[in-house]
């Protein structure tokens, strides 16, 4: 995940689903499978790179999570700028929050967690995972995304995984995990995320999608939702899809240019 | 009913000083019984963990709710998970003020949220929705903590440092399992002194600080947080004891014969698979720390890494507890009726 040259805001920061007070709360995780560093955060606010934060905690502290106005005060410190909270706010996101408003919605989709999952030329894995959790939550609720083992893991010795879907259900099997320990008792990233997926489902109803990189440069865009927008670059290939089944190829350099 | 019932407690994995060690083992052996007597009479896991960990909240000897460490402004702030390995629903807090006990606000966020974690001020808002009496900081912060606050700030010590020399107070929680089989755990702490505004370590983390499964068990994790996270030691721990399981359903080819990899040694013991997961993170992360394990067949472990750990246990009609390594000290004790 890189960031957008300043002042523009095109990170999940800004257009991220809404809390019950119709306010940006964030979650985000990044992971280094060489040491198994890691930072997170939980319930910021006003802060446009979630991830970046996560990343500073993981640098520059000797925590692995820091949550809410503390998070907040520790950005302050390392001089990362706070947006006022409307900016991050789209028409997108506050109609959603509108309608879930109603007293019969059932607000359980998870439309905004972005991910990211690689391996270097040196064969260091790393993940990374970013949210503004579930539209119109309670504030303070935390999901998977801040949670190391559910939203994300990265660990050289097996592999990396980023998590989407629902949060609760995927913090009830510590989803990213479990698929590694799957990939170490020697299935593939397909079969682990799909084994973990359909098991997430069976004991606790939950929906989710993942993607994975093995050590050995394998990976996969796995989902037990309706949809999940993913794409790889290896070996100068792009491949992406949205709906079940669907993958298309082409190269990088072809992608570049139709940009 | 079938299983007979196991509690195990414990009261923090660190270098704990012999007066401190003394003082410990009346609120263990007291949490113990408490948590044991709803077991007793038929109640549940989930229960008993609950009432067991809050005797420990409530004794201001261990780093939970009363007696609980503060952070670097000189506040308390608190983190809690409950966890029921029949459903796997699981209630966390973090970086809660002014609550009593933090392991029945876990509770209550299973009970009464369709979520799993909830913290800092929302969480805190949630509480004074749902009448939790918010009591004043003074009355959860003992002089001991306040002078120790007052030690960290002056040499300005850092994480490292403390559990290196692991000078600092610990996590209290337990595990259990009722007689219907139901595995349960539950795990509380005040943090560690001095830390940062905001930080959570493992305990509330699910899959760190704890984690029940009655297809396997559950574990409560007490040490050096960040490695504990880092390992996510209790989902560890009980991957080794799924290993070569039949039983168990995250296991590959589960309730087929088609085992991708069933290697019979590698199939753990609570005591086994605790001592693997915690040389493992003493070796990859270099971090120490203490846990307590029930297997889904009430098969129990206390092992810790650090010079010591205060635990308890009761199974059987038998009080055990210990605070050194390898000590086993048992008692018989009448039941509770």
């Amino acid at each position: 995940m890189s960031s957008p040259p300043p002042p523009s805001f095109s990170s999940l920061g800004c257009g991220s689903v809404l809390n019950e007070k119709g306010e940006v709360e964030m979650d985000a995780i990044i992971m280094d499978g060489k040491s198994l560093a890691s930072g997170a955060v939980s319930a910021v606010k006003c802060i446009a790179n979630p991830i970046k934060l996560a990343r500073l905690v993981m640098e520059k502290t000797e925590h692995m999570l820091l949550t809410d106005h503390g998070a907040n005060l520790f950005a302050k410190a390392m001089g990362v700028p706070e947006i006022p909270g409307e900016k991050l706010i789209t028409e997108r996101s506050r109609e959603r929050w509108s309608k879930n408003l109603e007293p019969d919605s059932n607000p359980q989709e998870d439309p905004g967690t972005v991910g990211a999952v690689a391996i270097d030329n040196e064969g260091n894995v790393a993940c990374a995972t970013s949210t503004g959790g579930l539209t119109n939550k309670l504030v303070g609720r935390v999901g998977d995304s801040a949670c190391i083992g559910s939203g994300g893991y990265a660990d050289n010795h097996v592999g990396a995984i980023s998590t989407t879907g629902h949060g609760e259900s995927m913090m009830k099997v510590v989803l990213a995990r479990l698929i590694l320990y799957h990939m170490e008792q020697g299935m593939s990233p397909v079969e682990a995320a799909d084994t973990a997926l359909n098991y997430m489902k069976t004991r606790v109803g939950g929906l989710g999608g993942v993607i994975v990189v093995s050590n050995s440069g394998d990976w996969a865009a796995r989902f037990s939702t309706k949809q999940m927008s993913w794409a790889t670059v290896k070996d100068d290939q792009l491949q992406y899809g949205i709906y079940t089944g669907e993958i298309h190829t082409s190269s990088v350099a072809e992608a570049l240019e139709s940009k | 009913m079938g299983t007979k019932p196991v509690l195990v407690v414990h009261g923090g994995a660190w270098a704990i000083p012999d007066e401190f060690g003394e003082r410990s083992i009346p609120g263990i052996k007291n949490a113990v019984k408490s948590g044991f007597a709803v077991l007793e009479m038929g109640g549940s896991s989930m229960k008993a963990v609950e009432i067991a960990v809050r005797a420990l909240e409530d004794d201001t000897m261990f780093d939970a709710g009363h007696g609980a460490v503060l952070n670097a402004d000189g506040y308390v702030e608190l983190d809690a998970i409950i966890m029921n390995g029949k459903t796997l629903a699981a209630g966390a807090v973090s970086c809660i003020r002014n609550i009593s006990n933090p392991v029945t606000f876990a509770c209550s966020v299973l009970e009464k949220t369709p979520y799993v974690m909830l913290t800092g001020m929302g969480a805190n808002q949630f509480a004074e929705k749902l009448g939790i009496p918010q009591v004043p900081v003074e009355e959860l912060v003992t002089d001991h903590a306040k002078a120790e606050w007052e030690q960290y700030r002056k040499y300005k010590q850092t994480v490292k440092s403390l559990f290196n020399t692991e000078l600092v107070h610990d996590t209290v929680g337990a595990v259990a399992i009722d007689c219907e089989g139901n595995v349960a755990c539950a795990t509380s702490t005040g943090g560690i002194t001095n830390k940062m505004v905001g930080r959570v370590g493992d305990t509330p983390v699910i899959g760190s600080g704890g984690y029940a499964d009655n297809l396997v068990g559950a574990v409560s994790a007490t040490g050096h947080g960040e490695s504990i996270m880092k390992v996510t030691l209790a989902r560890l721990i009980l991957f080794h004891m799924e290993q070569g399981d039949p039983g168990s359903n995250s296991c590959p080819g589960a309730g087929t014969r088609a085992w991708i990899s069933c290697i019979p040694d590698e199939c753990k013991t609570p005591e086994e698979a605790a001592d693997s997961a915690l040389h493992y993170m003493e070796k990859r992360v270099h971090g120490r720390g203490g846990v307590i394990v029930i297997s889904k067949t009430g098969e129990w472990t206390a092992r810790f890494t650090t010079k010591r750990m205060a635990w308890g246990a009761i199974k059987e009609g038998v009080l055990m507890y210990g605070l050194n390594p390898g000590e086993i000290i048992q008692e018989i004790i009448k039941p509770s009726k």
